[in-house]
């Protein structure tokens, strides 16, 4: 089971290796320039140390569902940290570090894997976060900020994925999309869940290392549209749109292909199974419904064990 | 003349050169044929990766041993793809997809085997990438054990003083206990992580370095 989106050798097209190589390099110039630009330096040694953070926190994979792990990413916790042009030139540091001396992640997909951790990843997580933390900057806006950031970063991220999966041929993108983001859904929440654990310690004890969100200011009404904007993309991108088409899934081709597709049998019974509305089954809309309910399912979940950190930390230091 | 041993960008360049010539050969993917000159550069790769291992020291077990954790990584991506494949392609597809990412893989051990963290950042300076990025991986390179070390501690230290609490097997029993232990250990970890950089960066500041 894949438990990240690190792309390996061998699995991209070279088509599509060279674009995203020059895709992720245009991206690390973009950030080194504004990097060059920026008053308040931050020494090589605290983004370095960050680097290695992320890179031990990433050893270390959680189970998130039975035969499914995960584990930090952190692109949007360390955008929170120090800005998204320095998350950019960590994650990309990470990477290369992880594909030229660990073989994790391949040195051929390391633009496609930058594009989808590093550039994807910061810049969602901290638009989300910054959208949703608002003008004041409160304790309970950054966490809850950086809970629905992180969420939306590993769907997009993973999202990103099958497309470059899908466009190197290696599966039809159709039927990888709904399973790269079905199996991401878990690994989001628990990437939301630690980086508001993570989020809410340091705040509490080192509110002055939060420094990312300095970086955006704007007024409601923007702040507004761009969570609607992101939150209608990733609804349309995570459930409705997989689901609109009538072909079967990746695992049901292959399971028909094999033979075996009689054989599945629920022992669960599931509220929204098959993505249809238990009293409404017919109705035309029902997978987008049952989808979109899923979306908020999850944003509400990923809010509420933030939440439920955040409140536990406060009755802790009492 | 000076000796590739002495210029780590050379087996650099060379090395990544090696792993993008397995890595970009058509592999039968969207409907193409497999090249027959496919087969040997696939099995060239894999051997001068290998002769990389031996070259730097490891035996021929031990760098086996190495590329044979990457196997499960290359058959779970494989696989899948092969069964993707039209009827009558899959076995070739499979084959070919996991001998491309095999051999590319082991390329890519075999370099950094060759290279180690110092020969990397030399190498890195060599080749002129921006000297922003280089220090970076620099001090990600000289954190990375401390930081590791730290977490191998910390979870000893929290298994020993609550050996229930936080535990992976609680993740389905106790799910937002665990998920909250393991938040405070990586938050803990970053906060030590960073101190620990704030004070090296105090203390190269003390003895003259520059902003």
């Amino acid at each position: 089971m894949l438990d990240s989106v690190h792309i390996p050798d061998g699995f991209l097209s070279a088509g599509v290796a060279a674009t995203t190589w020059v895709a992720a390099g245009a991206s690390l110039a973009g950030s080194l320039a504004v990097e060059r630009r920026e008053a308040r330096t931050v020494p090589a040694g605290v983004l370095g140390s960050l680097a290695a953070f992320v890179f031990a926190a990433q050893m270390v994979n959680v189970p998130v569902a039975p035969g499914a792990s995960g584990h930090l990413v952190g692109a949007t916790l360390v955008a929170l940290l120090v800005g998204p042009w320095r998350s950019l030139l960590v994650m990309a540091v990470v990477l290369a570090i992880q594909a030229l001396l660990f073989q994790d992640g391949g040195i051929s997909a390391f633009g496609a894997n930058l594009l989808d951790m590093g550039v994807v990843g910061t810049l969602v997580g901290f638009t989300v976060a910054w959208a949703v933390s608002g003008a004041g900057r409160s304790l309970r806006g950054i966490a809850a900020g950086g809970v629905l950031g992180a969420f939306a970063a590993t769907l997009a991220a993973s999202a990103l994925t099958a497309v470059w999966l899908g466009l190197s041929g290696l599966y039809p993108l159709r039927l990888l999309l709904p399973v790269m983001l079905t199996a991401h859904v878990a690994i989001g929440l628990l990437e939301a869940a630690l980086t508001g654990g993570i989020l809410v310690t340091i705040l509490r004890w080192r509110p002055d290392l939060v420094r990312g969100l300095g970086a955006g200011a704007g007024d409601r009404r923007s702040v507004a549209l761009v969570v609607g904007a992101l939150g209608l993309a990733l609804a349309v991108a995570a459930f409705v749109a997989p689901y609109a088409s009538a072909l079967p899934d990746g695992l049901e081709a292959t399971a028909e292909a094999l033979g075996f597709a009689s054989r599945a049998r629920s022992y669960v019974p599931a509220p929204l199974a098959g993505y249809s509305l238990p009293l409404a089954s017919s109705f035309a809309a029902a997978p987008a419904v049952a989808g979109t309910i899923g979306t908020l399912a999850a944003g509400v979940l990923a809010w509420a064990v933030g939440r439920s950190l955040k409140s536990s930390d406060h009755a802790s230091h009492r | 003349m000076p000796r590739i041993a002495d210029r780590p960008s050379v087996t650099l360049a060379l090395g990544l050169g090696l792993v993008l010539a397995a890595a970009l050969t058509p592999a039968g993917l969207a409907g193409q044929p497999v090249p027959a000159l496919a087969w040997p550069i696939w099995a060239a790769v894999f051997t001068l990766g290998l002769t990389m291992f031996r070259a730097s020291g490891w035996l021929l077990p031990e760098a086996l041993r190495r590329v044979a954790w990457l196997l499960p990584f290359v058959v779970a991506l494989a696989i899948p793809a092969g069964l993707a494949s039209p009827d009558g392609r899959r076995g070739l597809v499979t084959v070919a997809l996991a001998a491309r990412a095999l051999s590319a893989a082991t390329a890519g051990a075999g370099l950094a085997a060759m290279l180690g963290p110092a020969g990397l950042v030399r190498a890195l300076r060599q080749l002129r990438v921006p000297a922003r990025l280089v220090a970076i991986v620099e001090a990600t390179l000289a954190s990375l054990a401390v930081v590791t070390r730290q977490v191998t501690h910390m979870l000893r230290a929290r298994e020993a003083r609550r050996p229930h609490y936080g535990a992976w097997s609680g993740l389905f029993s106790r799910p937002v206990e665990t998920v909250r232990g393991y938040g405070r250990l990586v938050a803990a970890l970053l906060l030590r992580s960073l101190e620990r950089a704030e004070a090296l960066e105090q203390a190269r500041r003390a003895r003259g370095g520059a902003e």
